[in-house]
């Protein structure tokens, strides 16, 4: 009877015990184990900074340029893409405005590394962007700076040094590319020199750094190598030699052999300049500039 | 034992008002100073873990504790707003990394703050689905918003306009939401995160429309001057930043003047925390550096005045209890005058009817207190939710 008794009486009170033990059990943590990566692997938005970082860090570092179709300047990465350059551990920004879409994407700011920021008030600026007005902003323009600055070959060092001071190696590649650019530079400059004062034409606006380098008389116009100029670009450049009488054209790539044909009919040769903004089909940065070194030394 | 305990038992089941009064007396005067405890230490947990994770804020001068509840916990008043280059400033002197923080815009009731990317790891903000803010446009949803919104990867979440009254003023903007975070316990669940340049699209600072330099949009052309185009009012933008629009967006002047509310600084260590404090300390110098601990600091110190008052008060109280639950049981013996006589005749020995009278208070006591214990133990459980939901 009594044990009866106690049985219902502990049945009345395990509600209470039960809500007790309930409350009492934690949750556990959940710890992620941190994944550490062995080689840092750098992302770069142009195929100069992926070269300069690779002779830099050697096998040191993961150097990673994503394909880009055309110019990277003007790339427009998907999510993925953008998630890729997130987790990297670096990531080699040209400056100079280069890479639109920097400004349209969310990047981890302290893996950032503005390789130009040195020579930032050296800029050259583009002044005849179109400007447009309207609502409260007032007038405004989306004008642009060069972005090219690797083609000043003193200013490619300086990007370079950038990336070495930040790598901060033990073991690095800098000092020889610092001494291949610069002694490219010194070629560039005997040759460039013998083009002193001439007229010469650019085939696209991405030439100033070279320009004020090699203190070039240069004007461009906006042709594309693979697209045959219409009626309008002719008369525009017809107009820029009445007042520019340039007898070469440097061209991004190779221009289609019917454009080629007009402009020698013109008196003008074509001259393949690759800023090599991009990776080339074959060789690298410094072989490309060689290249163009011997494009402009085979000229008539 | 066994049948005094099966006795008592049986008089508090029948008496079960009167029981149930006192075993909530008992717990109260229990639970009162106990429960009040736990819920200041789990409030100063809550801040000091907080403000002990962020080493360094840095605002315009002003009230320390409003920077503070503005950038830990998005609570507050807006505080004046800084421009970007304060972050640049941080970055330039190599002893910190800075973190923007832009917390101004709302949606309903949950605030947008834009940031980097950064801001997720330095909080160490695990996602629960999706994945971080990669494009314009883009967020990414504190789990309790997610929840309290019943939103997920792939909807949409609207900016609330600052005033309803202000036709002129920002403009909502329709964000794609890509993430969900996973519940930390921490004023982040109540946020939605965003990439600051999203936030000064939201504030007008930057916008998209259609190429007006295109013939298409001659409509909206009021006339061309020097290569510069004057649009007409008719020219609307884009509330929404979809892949076809996304290029057309731009920002209006130079990015290093546009407004955030507060920088983060992450020292790289001690002595660069202090060394960047004293970059600050110009009397010319419109920016405060704070360290958000100290100023938690203070803040608790004025609640733990204000909880020795509370706490005096319910002794106070719990005293006058405790006094009435003795008269309680005093009266109570008066009034089982008759049944302890008969208790008695039955040959019930003395001891064994105060044993049997123990025991009724005993088993009241332990209710009592049992009672409180749950109390506590709930409280401590969801304490955290109560401080949020009444503080904030």
């Amino acid at each position: 009877m009594k044990k009866a008794l106690m049985k219902k009486t502990v049945r009345q009170l395990s509600p209470l015990v039960f809500i007790a033990i309930l409350f009492l059990a934690g949750c556990s943590e959940n710890k992620n184990a941190s994944t550490h990566k062995q080689t840092p692997e750098i992302y770069t938005v142009n195929y100069p900074l992926a070269f300069f970082a690779e002779q830099i860090a050697g096998d040191q570092a993961n150097v990673v340029f994503p394909e880009m179709e055309g110019d990277p300047a003007f790339w427009q990465p998907s999510a993925e893409q953008v998630a890729n350059f997130q987790n990297a551990d670096l990531i080699l920004l040209n400056g100079a405005s280069y890479a639109k879409w920097l400004a349209k994407v969310s990047l981890p700011e302290s893996r950032l590394l503005d390789t130009s920021a040195t020579f930032s008030e050296r800029f050259i600026r583009i002044e005849d962007a179109t400007s447009h007005s309207h609502g409260p902003g007032g007038e405004h323009t989306h004008g642009e700076t060069a972005f090219t600055t690797w083609l000043d070959l003193t200013q490619a060092v300086q990007q370079a040094a950038a990336i070495n001071t930040k790598l901060d190696l033990s073991n690095s590649g800098f000092d020889k590319l610092k001494n291949d650019l610069l002694k490219l530079d010194k070629e560039w400059e005997s040759e460039f020199a013998k083009l002193s004062g001439q007229p010469l034409l650019g085939s696209h606006p991405v030439y100033q750094y070279l320009t004020r380098r090699y203190e070039l008389n240069l004007k461009s116009v906006h042709w594309e190598p693979d697209v045959a100029p219409d009626q309008d670009m002719w008369n525009e450049l017809k107009t820029l030699l009445s007042r520019h009488p340039a007898k070469i054209m440097l061209w991004e790539g190779e221009p289609l052999p019917e454009t080629k044909a007009v402009l020698e009919k013109m008196g003008i040769q074509s001259i393949v300049f690759d800023p090599c903004g991009n990776r080339p089909a074959e060789g690298n940065f410094l072989s490309t500039m060689k290249q163009n070194l011997s494009n402009l030394k085979s000229r008539p | 034992m066994g049948d005094m305990i099966y006795m008592a038992w049986r008089y508090l089941v029948y008496n079960r008002i009167k029981t149930a009064i006192l075993i909530l007396s008992i717990a109260l005067i229990a639970f009162l100073p106990i429960g009040l405890n736990v819920l200041v230490s789990q409030s100063s947990e809550s801040l000091t873990v907080r403000a002990m994770s962020t080493p360094l804020v840095i605002g315009e001068k002003g009230s320390p504790l409003e920077l503070t509840l503005n950038s830990l916990y998005f609570e507050s008043n807006t505080p004046p707003e800084i421009s970007y280059s304060q972050v640049q400033r941080v970055n330039e002197t190599n002893l910190a990394n800075a973190i923007p923080l832009y917390n101004r815009f709302r949606s309903k009731e949950f605030p947008i703050v834009g940031t980097s990317i950064d801001y997720l790891d330095f909080r160490n903000l695990k996602l629960a689905q999706g994945r971080k803010m990669a494009l314009l446009g883009e967020c990414i949803l504190g789990g309790a918003v997610a929840e309290s919104l019943g939103l997920s990867v792939g909807d949409s979440i609207i900016s609330t306009p600052e005033s309803a009254f202000d036709l002129a003023g920002i403009y909502p903007l329709k964000m794609q939401i890509v993430g969900v975070l996973e519940y930390s316990g921490t004023p982040d669940d109540r946020a939605i995160f965003t990439d600051l340049k999203t936030t000064w699209i939201i504030s007008g600072l930057a916008h998209g429309h259609q190429d007006l330099a295109k013939p298409e949009a001659a409509t909206h052309v009021r006339e061309k001057e020097n290569g510069n185009i004057i649009a007409n009012a008719s020219v609307v933008n884009y509330n929404e930043i979809t892949d076809e629009n996304r290029d057309s967006f731009h920002f209006h002047g130079d990015p290093s003047t546009f407004p955030i509310t507060a920088v983060i600084a992450l020292p790289h260590d001690t002595k660069s925390g202090t060394l960047l404090q004293g970059k600050y300390l110009a009397d010319t110098e419109r920016m405060q550096i704070i360290r958000p601990s100290q100023v938690v600091d203070d803040l608790l110190e004025t609640i733990l005045t204000i909880q020795q008052y509370i706490l005096a008060g319910a002794a106070l109280t719990g005293g006058s209890t405790i006094m009435t639950a003795i008269l309680v049981f005093v009266l109570s013996l008066r009034l089982r005058h008759s049944e302890i006589e008969t208790m008695h005749r039955i040959g019930v020995p003395n001891h064994r009817v105060i044993a049997l009278l123990g025991t009724e208070i005993a088993v009241v006591l332990i209710s009592g207190i049992v009672l409180a214990a749950i109390l506590t133990l709930l409280l401590a459980r969801y304490g955290n939710f109560l401080i949020h939901n009444l503080l904030f």
